[in-house]
């Protein structure tokens, strides 16, 4: 189910009479790190909006040591986390390791995010380190002299909060006007671009989830899911631990994009509604009342997906080293799936080697419990639902 | 400049730099005119050679006690400065007087000593001249030792190390955070066939690189440029690493260079790059007032060598492993083999073979010992004294006819294969057997089967279960019916005696595995991989270094009634520590407790990682051939206690062969469930198993930057396919096994072989697809709305 990127035709270009600058040379190098991970098409979208051509948006490629060790070498700047400290690899391969040279280096500062579960918890904030990371890396290459200018690269850091989907227009003509010389129209045209991508593309991803579970129910076997932050699919961050598991025949789901069907969350919370343990399907205040953070929420709300839906059974749950936004979530998260009897499985403090022998071990060892236990965890936890699920479409009745 | 002898009237001013592997010290006159220097390894006896030195400075130069003054820098200058006189100076505030002196232009200084390392990175100019150091003295990773200690054992003189290049070889990847792991790196390297020139190359690669990466804090090293310390100095490869690692990031980051300067003038080794400690001591003395730092002569220093250091070590050593005699004998009640819970004892009381039996013989006559023992005045414990265990020759007449159908479970470990035979029905152990490893699993198993032969004497074998690191490889050629994940197999069998155990610490030759229990199931598992601090047989060295068998350990152990302390961590750093304490007095046996009671700290802190060990549970299985020794075993449940008070704490009744046994459980359950046909090929084939090995440019993995040498093992069996189409082809009726690899892609041979396996990987990916792929490949292309 490998599907290849289609170029649509029916792409919607922005017209060139809206835009009040020709940009189509225009080079734009964004670092393929953190919430970039999951605001990837938004930032697509917005560029291509203001006229910049496809061609020329160029991402980091995925942290590697290999990049760390090329363009990140005495470049780093003292943060405990991980994933902020590999952005020094991206920004040093964006400006030194590129053929064509960037214009721009643009690296938003995330206030807050969009989410699924927006409207039924306190907040969508991203971690405060997280965010702050662009600041704290940037420094290091202005530290002994300004490296863009060095190079000729403007560097482009707007602020804003994707959760708030009014005020962005605002927040990135504030931060980018000078950059690009954009109007306040052609922004708020582009914003809408974003994110219309960007919701384009999470609907499909879902879509491609939901087809995986109702392949699994319709043949009654067990699925995987990964319980991270957006950016531990970056093969760097994540170790690829997931791709071990899906070797071994387990396909792999990611809580990032459960589908959000109502069908299927009604099916899965109709019981905890009625029984006023929570107001919606992606109400988590039961288990998680300080509900600030965006990818924490949706841990909390993926732990309740997991402990519900039958054919999962069993959770991967991946933790960059000493995160201190996990913390809090692992005996909440562990103790939600595995009171449901699914199987759940840490890899914890994960840093830039990836653990080979610890991690095979483990896989084998997950693989072996998965393939032991799936079938009495579905069963049991078929058990528990009233109805059934994928309901029986009208004409099967007939 | 040591050899010539010239009594100088005028008052002198000497620098004595003390540090982790040699002392060095520069004697000038108070307007700096240097009248000697010298250095020497110390071998750990830092006092002994600053007294040695002193003798020869006043013999030989007129060096005089109440006239002359003397400034101590370095590790070791702590305790000694004090006795004659001296004055300490911070090492780096001293390097950095002398390069300020020598070279005002330098911008950049690493200094590598034997065990740490330190860079200044100076910036500005005159009044605002400014330093940043950084410096690291935790981790054998990026100094000295970290070189030196492979290179023995590569058996390379420190002369021709002296001279090894860097510049132009091929590298390989060897572990830069450890010198343990860097050690078993280059191991496995030499194993591989690779050159000695090329490992060493890595080596400096290694040192640099940990340098640069850890120790730069975001500056940029502008030159000019000065290397100091003893490896920058006599390492001619270290050296080029460092002129190849600084060009390349001056050219990326746009450095201009004088014109027409040649590297090696913006690069600096001075041949004095061992004194730069010693000369800064000097610089900053002669800015002292009259009355500090005076030589008060040497006889202090040699009264604390004779007596102090002695008189210290009561003062600082702290109690052995047990607080009274009482204590002692109550453990012992608890954890000498005959008193193990009486579940156990009908687990173990068919006629097991000498490998269960020979550590319960002796810790149960430990026990018995310890019983009577007494203690006295000095507080060292009576009664231990060795008597020969006598061994019962355990063969397989003994055993009757519980050998006369068994399944068979074989653990493939790093040190040793293990194997035992358990009844189907009753899953007691009725024989066990081990070999040490070869380091080639064929070998491994043919050594084996060959006693589990012998003591079945024409048995049945009706299932066959293996474990451990060549399990994949040794079901087909033995013909296995289950391959079992260690972890997998370490739990069925901790769980079989201790169903309701949280957690299984597993001590072993090289691994510490920690296995953490949810449910029945393995939910946790860390292994240590990049330290190696903690393993057993870290402390079987030491022991042999002391001449204490394996057997009598544990009560060479217990005989301490005071011990001295090591710090916990690093096992290259903790070695020369027990050079240090052994100096100060300290004898083999307290040693030996002092290294028992540090293990836990390094199994569940450093090498776990476990912090909270609440968070594992309160019922701990110790397993592992390490928890054997009854000592370790001892300092464990100490420390567990201290942590978790309510925790219960069990020694596996077959803690070396828990690997073998958790196999041999799951083979049975295959037995019983599948009651299918053993795939064993028998005993004949695997004894007449030939086969050949080859490493050579054709077996180097092609299919990432690593470029792994693999090695090739043929086997003889007949049925197999071969591989004529390899480039080292196999004929038919042989099977190959890939080794040395370091990642699953090294066990396909090449492009030939790709073919099948590539649609077979594509093939389980569209059946069984990851949402991350298509996020990977879709989410950074261009816009679809």
């Amino acid at each position: 189910m490998n599907i290849q990127t289609l170029l649509t035709p029916f792409a919607r270009k922005p017209s060139k009479e809206l835009l009040s600058k020709d940009r189509s040379t225009v080079r734009v190098g964004i670092p393929k790190v953190l919430n970039i991970w999951n605001t990837h098409q938004f930032w697509i979208g917005f560029l291509e909006g203001i006229g910049i051509k496809y061609t020329n948006i160029v991402f980091s490629s995925n942290t590697s040591e290999e990049q760390s060790r090329e363009f990140g070498k005495g470049r780093g700047t003292v943060d405990c986390c991980y994933p902020v400290k590999a952005m020094s690899g991206h920004y040093g391969e964006l400006i030194f390791g590129q053929k064509k040279k960037i214009n721009v280096l643009l690296s938003p500062l995330i206030y807050s995010m969009p989410s699924s579960l927006q409207g039924h918890v306190v907040a969508n904030n991203t971690c405060t380190r997280v965010m702050a990371g662009a600041e704290n890396i940037k420094s290091g290459y202005m530290k002994e002299k300004d490296v863009f200018v060095e190079n000729q690269i403007k560097y482009a850091s707007p602020y804003c909060t994707l959760d708030d989907r009014i005020i962005v227009p605002q927040q990135l003509f504030d931060g980018l006007k000078d950059i690009f010389d954009l109007t306040y129209e052609e922004t708020k045209k582009a914003v809408e671009i974003g994110f219309n991508a960007l919701d384009t593309f999470n609907k499909k991803m879902q879509k491609q989830s939901m087809d995986i579970l109702e392949q699994c129910a319709k043949t009654n076997k067990p699925c995987v899911l990964v319980i991270a932050r957006p950016y531990h699919m970056d093969t760097g961050i994540g170790h690829e631990i997931e791709t071990d598991l899906q070797a071994h025949g387990y396909p792999i789901v990611w809580m990032q994009y459960f589908p959000t069907d109502p069908t299927l969350m009604n099916w899965l919370f109709e019981e905890d509604i009625k029984e006023k343990q929570i107001k919606s399907p992606f109400d988590i205040s039961d288990v998680w009342p300080s509900s600030y953070s965006s990818n924490t929420n949706e841990i909390l709300w993926a732990a309740k997906i997991a402990a519900r839906f039958p054919w999962i059974t069993c959770v991967i749950r991946l933790s960059s080293y000493e995160c201190g936004m996990d913390q809090p979530t692992f005996t909440p998260t562990q103790k939600i799936v595995e009171n449901s009897g699914t199987l759940f499985f840490k890899f914890g403090d994960l840093d830039s080697t990836k653990p080979s022998g610890s991690v095979r071990i483990r896989v084998e060892t997950i693989v072996h419990y998965v393939k032991k236990n799936s079938a009495s965890i579905i069963e049991k936890k078929l058990a528990r639902m009233k109805t059934q699920w994928p309901p029986v479409k009208a004409e099967a009745l007939v | 400049m040591h050899n010539e002898t010239q009594i100088d009237s005028r008052p002198l001013i000497c620098g004595m730099d003390v540090g982790s592997t040699t002392c060095k010290y520069v004697l000038s006159t108070l307007d700096g005119e240097i009248i000697s220097q010298f250095y020497e390894r110390h071998n750990t006896k830092q006092a002994e050679k600053v007294l040695d030195f002193l003798g020869r400075l006043e013999r030989e130069f007129g060096f005089s006690p109440q006239r002359d003054k003397i400034f101590f820098t370095g590790t070791g200058s702590g305790f000694i400065a004090p006795l004659v006189g001296g004055k300490i100076i911070q090492e780096v505030v001293a390097v950095a007087a002398a390069v300020e002196k020598m070279h005002p232009k330098v911008r950049f200084v690493s200094e590598i000593g034997g065990e740490d390392m330190k860079t200044i990175f100076f910036s500005g100019e005159g009044e605002t001249k400014n330093k940043q150091v950084l410096m690291q003295a935790a981790c054998s990773g990026g100094t000295g030792t970290f070189v030196e200690k492979t290179a023995k054992k590569l058996q390379i003189t420190p002369e021709a190390l002296g001279k090894m290049g860097y510049e132009g070889y091929t590298l390989h990847k060897v572990s830069s955070k450890c010198g343990i792991f860097a050690e078993a790196d280059a191991n496995t390297l030499l194993k591989a066939g690779v050159p000695v020139e090329e490992i060493i190359a890595s080596l400096f690669e290694a040192v640099v690189y940990q340098n640069l990466a850890s120790l730069t804090g975001g500056n940029t090293p502008y030159p000019q440029i000065l290397l100091l310390g003893g490896p920058n100095l006599y390492f001619k490869g270290l050296q080029e690493a460092w002129r190849i690692h600084l060009m390349k990031i001056w050219k990326e980051r746009g450095v201009v260079l004088p014109e027409g300067v040649p590297v090696e003038d913006l690069i600096l080794v001075p041949a004095e790059a061992v004194y730069y400690g010693a000369m800064g001591c000097i610089e900053i003395g002669k800015g002292e007032v009259a009355k500090v730092a005076v030589y008060e002569g040497s006889a202090k220093l040699k009264w604390w060598i004779e007596e102090g250091q002695h008189e210290e070590k009561k003062k600082t050593g702290k109690q052995g492993l047990w607080s009274t005699v009482e204590e002692l004998q109550n453990f012992m009640n608890e954890y000498s083999p005959e008193n193990a819970p009486k579940q156990l004892e009908e687990q173990a009381s068919g006629e097991s073979c000498s490998a269960v039996q020979e550590f319960e013989i002796v810790n149960n006559e430990l026990a018995a010992k310890i019983g009577t023992a007494t203690v006295d005045e000095k507080g060292e414990l009576h009664g231990l004294e060795t008597t020969p265990a006598m061994l019962p020759a355990v063969t397989a007449a003994q055993t009757g006819n519980k050998l006369d159908r068994v399944i068979i479970g074989c653990d493939f470990g790093s040190t040793t294969a293990k194997a035992v035979c358990i009844s189907p029905e009753t899953k007691e152990i009725v024989f066990s057997c081990y070999a040490l490893s070869k380091g080639n699993p064929i070998e491994d198993a043919r050594a084996l089967f060959r006693e589990v032969k012998q003591a079945l004497n024409g048995g049945k074998i009706l299932g066959v279960g293996v474990t451990g690191y060549g399990k994949d490889l040794l079901k087909n050629i033995v013909g296995a019916d289950c391959a079992v994940v260690e972890t997998i197999a370490h739990a069925t069998a901790g769980l079989h005696f201790f169903p309701d155990a949280d957690c299984i610490c597993d001590v072993g030759g090289v691994d510490v595995k920690i296995m953490i229990l949810k449910n029945g199931t393995v939910s946790d598992f860390r292994l240590n991989s990049q330290c190696s601090s903690g393993n057993g047989a870290f402390l079987q060295g030491v022991a042999e270094r002391f001449n204490i068998p394996l057997e009598t350990m544990a009560e060479e152990a217990f005989k301490a009634g005071a011990m001295p302390i090591l710090s916990m961590g690093c096992g290259v750093f903790l070695q020369s520590d027990i050079v240090n304490q052994q100096r100060k007095g300290w004898q083999g046996a307290e040693i030996l407790a002092s290294l028992c009671a540090i293990l836990p700290l390094n199994v569940w802190i450093y090498a776990g990682g476990l912090n909270n060990l609440g968070s594992a549970g309160r019922k701990y299985i110790l397993q592992g051939g390490t928890h054997k020794n009854l000592a370790v075993v001892k300092a464990q449940v100490d420390f567990i206690k201290s942590k978790v008070p309510d925790a219960e704490i069990v020694v596996h009744p077959y803690s070396g062969e828990a690997g073998a046994i958790g196999a041999a459980f799951i083979a049975a359950d295959w037995y019983e469930e599948e009651g299918g046909k053993t795939e064993f090929k028998g005993f004949d084939i695997i004894e007449k198993l030939t086969y050949k090995t080859s490493t050579s440019p054709d077996t180097v993995c092609k299919w990432c930057p690593v470029n792994c040498q693999r090695t090739f093992i043929d086997v003889e069996l007949p049925g197999a396919k071969g591989r004529t189409w390899s480039k080292v082809p196999a004929p038919e009726g042989w099977e190959r096994v890939i080794v040395n690899n370091s990642c699953p892609k090294g066990l396909i041979e090449d492009a030939s072989e790709v073919k099948v396996v590539k649609t077979e990987i594509e093939r389980i990916k569209n059946e069984y697809p990851n949402i991350a792929d298509s996020v990977r490949s879709e989410a950074f292309e261009r816009v679809i709305v």
